[in-house]
């Protein structure tokens, strides 16, 4: 594939919820004029309200001018029309994760933009060939998976579909160089690279606690002193919260078609039922109540 | 023709410290090293034996299990390091246990074979432990130790003692073959490994993936290439004899890149 530059000057977020706001926050920053649109005016109100407060911050911590916010602000509109976004060169959608919702927002999107906009799904865990499958124009559908914190980590999966184009795959990398980040070429596959090659990080220690050859805590002392690793694994579920891992773990399971390597541990669904969710619920493996973790 | 005079060889220098206990190290030539290099730093004087002929020429002094027994009879401390081999394993515990005072410790790798299953081929059962250990983790600040159910107090006592004096917690961990980090790091570096036969991605995108998305220290292809592909079989081959099923499934392309010697370059 030939290097290119592309210019994005209208850019679309699909999903006015934390992910959206922070897509949308990042694109305006960067030069794009971005509409965002939701279905809920709630919802976009708040996100423009995030977005205000973020911008905010930031002009008082000296990173930002007044000025230099306005201009910010004065590149964000809202929409509540999908067919307000035609003028888009690409749009990324960062709505709820469900196939059927994913899917009909992408029917909509490309019936509604230019041909040759790209449209991205920044689905963490869903095929993107799925995804676009019912799209006309297929070949320029592509994933996007942001991580957490979304403005300031450094990289982002691009993921190629089975029948995306190399054009737009260019044109993905040049957005995430445009937004000051790094892009990781990955095919289209459960979990893409990180959510699967990380997944027994978790998926082992809970194995091993599991087994009580260690516990939790112990877990997460050896991985971070003899790996180096920044946090455990059990503080990396409590912190991503244990419903939420369950429910990622489940996707990835269901979508090998139950290999045994990516089942999840019944540990997960004991604490998920006794309503230990991790730090959002104040307990969980490690953290909290001193009795939370499995002995 | 005249006969060429055989080179004198210099007299190593043993690094001995008075009145420091002996440490017998057995192995594995990589890990041996590491872990002299190790012992050497924390004032030590101890012997060596490797489990083949050195490639290179040993830079401390070595010996044989199979004569060096006076060296094993003055040892407080012994520790076996081979993981890929279990039958010179076994037959380097039978002749360590055979000498080895009653009162000294075996400390052995216990991340191929559990050290409940090591102490059945040696004499003085109370005396192995088994600990976490592959190569390249010489540096590191802790070391997982598994006392079996034949471990008195006494030994773990011991055990401790000397870890700690290398500058390692001990981390006490019950017995179960891979214990806790090779396990987690071997399958990561498998789960790798399918993935990179399945062409989801390059091997080097892999790991600056996870070092940049989840602040990773390291990626799983550059851990196997600390680890070596032969270790991170043997791990994976051992989890898969003690647990069956498919969980410890070994990728195709990590046995073949074994094979041929090296990681994905």
């Amino acid at each position: 594939m030939s290097t290119s530059q592309t210019i994005f000057k209208h850019i679309g977020i699909v999903g006015a919820g934390s992910t959206g706001a922070a897509l949308a926050q990042m694109a305006a920053v960067a030069g794009a004029d971005v509409l965002v649109y939701d279905i809920n005016d709630t919802v976009l109100r708040r996100a423009f309200e995030r977005i205000k407060t973020d911008l905010r911050r930031q002009v008082q911590q000296n990173v930002l001018t007044a000025d230099q916010m306005s201009a910010i602000l004065g590149r964000l509109r809202s929409r509540t029309s999908v067919a307000d976004l035609s003028p888009c060169d690409l749009v990324i959608e960062a709505v709820v994760e469900d196939l059927r919702v994913k899917r009909d927002l992408m029917k909509h999107l490309d019936a509604n933009t230019k041909p040759a906009a790209v449209l991205a799904t920044a689905s963490s865990a869903l095929s993107v060939s799925a995804v676009g499958s019912f799209a006309r124009f297929p070949e320029r559908i592509i994933g996007m998976h942001f991580f957490h914190p979304i403005q300031s980590s450094p990289v982002v999966e691009v993921a190629r579909g089975s029948r995306t184009n190399d054009q737009t795959v260019l044109a993905a990398t040049d957005l995430v160089t445009m937004l000051g980040k790094r892009s990781i070429l990955v095919n289209d596959s459960p979990g893409f690279v990180v959510n699967r090659v990380s997944y027994p990080y978790a998926g082992e220690s809970l194995q091993i606690a599991g087994e009580r050859i260690a516990t939790p805590e112990q877990i997460d002392r050896i991985m971070k002193v003899v790996g180096g690793y920044e946090a455990g694994p059990f503080e990396t579920i409590d912190q991503e919260g244990i419903d939420t891992h369950l429910a990622a773990a489940r996707g990835l399971s269901d979508q090998f078609f139950g290999d045994s390597r990516y089942r999840p541990h019944p540990l997960l669904q004991q604490m998920v039922d006794a309503g230990k969710l991790g730090k959002k619920s104040g307990s969980g493996f490690v953290t909290s109540e001193a009795n939370t973790s499995p002995k | 023709m005249k006969s060429k005079k055989p080179e004198k060889k210099p007299e190593k220098q043993s690094p001995k410290v008075p009145g420091a206990p002996r440490i017998i190290i057995v192995g594995e030539q990589s890990m041996v090293d590491e872990f002299a290099t190790v012992c050497l730093k924390h004032g030590y004087s101890f012997q060596l034996a490797y489990n083949a002929p050195p490639e290179t020429r040993p830079s401390f002094p070595t010996f044989s299990l199979k004569t060096g027994t006076a060296a094993l009879r003055t040892a407080s401390v012994a520790v076996e390091l081979t993981n890929t081999d279990r039958v010179l394993k076994q037959q380097n515990l039978e002749r360590i246990s055979k000498d080895l005072a009653p009162t000294a410790a075996i400390l052995s790798t216990s991340v191929t074979v559990s050290a409940t299953e090591q102490t059945r081929w040696i004499h003085g059962k109370h005396r192995l432990v088994g600990i976490g250990y592959l190569p390249g983790l010489a540096d590191a600040g802790l070391l997982e130790v598994a006392p079996t159910v034949f471990t008195p107090p006494a030994t773990l006592e011991v055990v401790s003692r000397f870890v700690a004096s290398i500058g390692k917690a001990a981390e006490i961990v019950q017995d179960g073959v891979g214990l806790v980090f090779p396990r987690v790091a071997c399958q990561m570096i498998n789960e790798a490994a399918f993935a990179i036969a399945e062409e989801v991605a390059e091997p080097k995108a892999i790991d600056e993936a996870l070092m940049l998305a989840l602040r990773h220290p390291r990626g799983p292809v550059a851990w196997a290439e600390r680890f070596g592909l032969r270790q991170v079989i043997a791990v994976l081959e051992a989890l898969q004899r003690e647990y069956g099923g498919d969980r410890y499934r070994i990728a195709p392309l990590l046995r073949q890149m074994a094979y041929a010697g090296e990681w994905w370059k």
